[in-house]
């Protein structure tokens, strides 16, 4: 009797099991309830206004113009071709921008830790200032005091007759390929491949003889070499732009616009303060040990840093890193308020010539989220790599 | 805790016997140094080498040219009666003069209550704190008592400091339990009251609302709204229950994914087709709901960390005392997690904090706002205003900061 009741099943509304799927399938239900109500509300307000919800009209006309782009358009091409223009506005932004401040970060981090008190102070000083102030603050800063501020095109400053300086833009000069432009880009591969022999060949004689390597010096001058006789082969397969001073804007040349200046100097400038205190927080995770086994093997102190500490911390950092270029990459959209042609920018436009606010939203989230996808993707094999094999935890 | 006492000081290079007070052992120490002179401080420091000599020339340099433009920009070049004029549309916005004393009162309830919690912790500065805390107020009172625009708002803002004097002072007398239990329903309860002094009794509408006050509120928002989303949604991605854990999982990395700009420019024109038509509410209360869920994705990371910080014999623990999974969560693993996000939670509300002046993407007259209407108004004084709202969000967040480090050191997160 006691033994029967025991292996006899619960009832239903006592069965974890049963319980489990029935509060999960009425939590679907709800959510499924919601979504419905919301896509109800949407086509009925819609449909007053005599509108669907559709994506064709990405497939036409946009009609209107972009400042910047660095993929081809007009405002004849087509909605798409707007919305790729802004997502590559964006990507180029986060690309420059997280190499700069990559490189000044970690250089910020090595400076808070430096035996020199002036310097450690002035890196403490930037970090303490910079991180407590709005990146949006700092951006309008430099695009409306700083960028605006530079001398108007007529007395826009010239960096020797080479380059110039003005508050429409900033002009650097730029390499126009001939005909044999690809043929010279073959010569530079060959350059660069032999170079990486010679730098093996260099490291094996240091390895086996001991006689100082240069590595850097020979590898770096093999490609020099061969880049040159590949410009005397083909004979001038390239020639050299210098902007000039236009009636209405720099003409020629790699041309740098006020809001993009603006967005890069205030998201590199904000993003290094955060780079510099992870990399400073690594290298002091990185254990004592190791610098001072460096210090026993006889390396200078430099060397130490660069050969036995900063790999290790860069390790330990990567994590953070990873972060901080996923919050650059979506500090981007504060380029909308000083006009850069960024996401938000380019599909409010869109948005106000024509209409679909939900399709033009969700393909800005998608968009959002699919390059923080793509970014930590990468991180992430990049971090496989770098970490430690056979590490528990 | 105390200092570990210095071993006496003997010769130099000898090796020294130092005896470690109250118990008595003998002890061997490294050889003490001979103090320091300025010149020996300045060749260690600064010119200990080549590289570092270079490094502080240029430094050196560099800091000196910071400072002339820094000292030309505020004393030569800049007009700083702009600031005066427009003080209260940099504080409040629109708010209504007439009805300013809801803000007065409100800010006087927050010092009070920031004083009284606290308490003990407040110490009087010595030394090289005692000179920086000494420049600071001092700063601090000259930029106050310039930027006023009356003797009653001087005589009130100085009250402020009184305020958290008394209340400081008050703190203390009161026996530490008692104090512990007043400060944890202070905190809790001072939002709701502040949200009641200023919008009730015939109150002031939140369209009205701006500047200071306005990024002050709209992050306190972001905290105490978006709390329970947080809890629940850090619930949900750690359930057992596929379902649930994936609908937290897809809200929680949405709404993280996208940047807060997109999500106001969202509430403020795309929102309303997604509600019932009859349903009309206003663009700020609309901003404040997609922010809450904004910042509740946040919270919930912060807590997920917390409540996997929690040791897992917590868990067997109440699972061994027979709690079912609400209550273990309510009252044993929570309680715990909690805890241990307060210094998260509060570098969350600086970057909110920060965040706010994004809402000058949908024409709500903040502090950065306010500056760049400003700006518009007087041209070519446009770095002035910038400057003076920078350095207010500054203030605000450095103080917290700095706070948030000394309460991260007392609760001992991280050492456990």
């Amino acid at each position: 009797m006691a033994s029967s009741a025991r292996s006899a099943k619960p009832p239903l509304w006592r069965d974890v099991r049963v319980l489990r799927i029935a509060g999960q399938v009425a939590f679907v239900l709800v959510v499924v309830l919601v979504l419905r109500e919301m896509y109800l509300n949407a086509t009925f307000q819609l449909d007053q206004r005599g509108r669907s919800l559709s994506y064709d009209f990405l497939d036409s006309r946009a009609g209107f113009g972009v400042k910047e782009h660095f993929i081809s358009y007009s405002p004849n091409r087509t909605f798409w071709r707007a919305f790729w223009v802004a997502v590559t506005n964006a990507l180029v932004v986060t690309g420059v921008g997280i190499v700069l401040a990559t490189i000044l970060g970690i250089l910020l981090g090595i400076a808070r830790l430096s035996p020199n008190w002036l310097l450690r102070k002035l890196a403490q000083g930037y970090v303490e200032i910079i991180r407590n102030i709005p990146a949006l603050v700092q951006i309008i800063f430099w695009y409306t005091a700083v960028i605006l501020a530079i001398p108007r095109l007529e007395q826009s400053i010239s960096l020797f007759g080479l380059g110039y300086i003005s508050n429409r833009g900033a002009a650097i000069p730029t390499l126009k390929g001939g005909a044999d432009f690809g043929a010279w880009g073959l010569f530079l591969f060959a350059g660069l491949v032999t170079a990486f022999f010679v730098r093996r060949w260099r490291t094996r004689v240091f390895d086996d003889t001991g006689q100082p390597h240069y590595r850097f010096l020979w590898s770096s001058g093999t490609f020099v070499a061969i880049a040159i006789a590949g410009y005397i082969i083909l004979g001038d397969p390239f020639t050299v732009e210098i902007p000039e001073v236009g009636l209405r804007s720099l003409v020629g040349g790699i041309e740098v616009s006020p809001e993009f200046a603006g967005v890069l100097v205030g998201l590199v400038v904000y993003t290094t303060a955060f780079i510099g205190e992870i990399v400073r927080g690594s290298i002091l995770a990185v254990s004592k040990g190791q610098k001072e086994a460096g210090e026993a093997l006889g390396l200078r102190p430099s060397q130490q840093l660069r050969f036995v500490v900063l790999p290790q911390a860069m390790r330990i950092a990567l994590p953070s890193i990873t972060n901080q270029y996923l919050n650059f990459w979506k500090n981007t959209s504060l380029g909308f308020f000083i006009g850069y042609p960024e996401i938000i920018n380019i599909t409010r436009t869109m948005t106000n010539q024509a209409g679909h606010e939900l399709e033009i939203f969700s393909l800005l989230v998608l968009i959002y989220l699919g390059v923080s996808l793509g970014l930590s993707l990468i991180m992430n094999i990049l971090n496989r790599g770098v970490a430690l094999r056979g590490a528990t935890g | 805790m105390n200092a570990p006492r210095k071993p006496p000081r003997t010769g130099l290079g000898e090796d020294v016997i130092a005896t470690i007070p109250d118990t008595g052992r003998v002890v061997e120490t490294a050889p003490a140094k001979e103090p320091q002179t300025p010149a020996e401080w300045i060749r260690q420091n600064l010119f200990s080498g080549p590289v570092n000599s270079v490094l502080t020339v240029v430094a050196g340099a560099f800091l000196i040219f910071m400072l002339y433009r820094a000292f030309g920009f505020v004393f030569l070049n800049s007009d700083w009666r702009v600031i005066q004029v427009r003080m209260k549309g940099y504080m409040a916005g629109s708010f209504p003069l007439e009805e300013a004393w809801r803000v007065w009162v409100s800010l006087y309830l927050v010092v009070a209550l920031a004083g009284f919690s606290s308490g003990r912790a407040v110490q009087i500065p010595r030394g090289r704190a005692a000179i920086a805390r000494a420049i600071a107020v001092t700063v601090a009172i000259v930029i106050v008592g310039y930027t006023a625009q009356s003797a009653l708002v001087r005589l009130l803002a100085v009250g402020t400091a009184g305020v958290f004097i008394v209340s400081n002072v008050v703190g203390r007398l009161v026996p530490h339990p008692t104090m512990r239990r007043i400060r944890l329903w202070g905190w809790i309860l001072i939002f709701p009251l502040v949200m009641v002094i200023v919008r009730g009794f015939d109150g002031v509408p939140p369209r009205l609302w701006g500047g200071l006050f306005f990024n002050l509120v709209a992050a306190s928002v972001g905290i105490f709204a978006s709390f329970p989303i947080g809890i629940a949604l850090a619930l949900g991605r750690r359930s057992t229950l596929p379902a649930v854990r994936m609908f937290s999982v897809v809200v929680i990395e949405v709404f993280r994914g996208v940047p807060l700009v997109a999500w106001l420019i969202f509430s403020k024109f795309v929102v309303d087709l997604l509600l019932p038509p009859q349903v009309n509410l206003p663009d700020i209360i609309k901003a404040f709901v997609v922010m809450t869920m904004f910042s509740a994705a946040y919270i919930a990371e912060i807590i997920r960390g917390g409540i996997q910080g929690v040791h897992s014999g917590q868990y067997e623990a109440a699972r061994a005392v027979g709690l079912p999974t609400t209550r273990m969560m309510a009252f044993i693993i929570l309680p715990q997690a909690l805890r241990a996000t307060i210094p998260a939670m509060i570098s969350h509300f600086i970057s909110l904090f920060k965040d706010t002046a994004l809402f000058s993407a949908i024409a709500v007259t903040e502090l950065l706002e306010a500056s760049k209407r400003l700006g518009l108004e007087f041209i070519g004084q446009e770095a002035q205003t910038l400057v003076f709202a920078g350095l207010v969000f500054w203030t605000f967040a450095f103080t917290m900061s700095r706070w948030s480090q000394r309460l991260e050191l007392r609760l001992g997160v991280g050492e456990r």
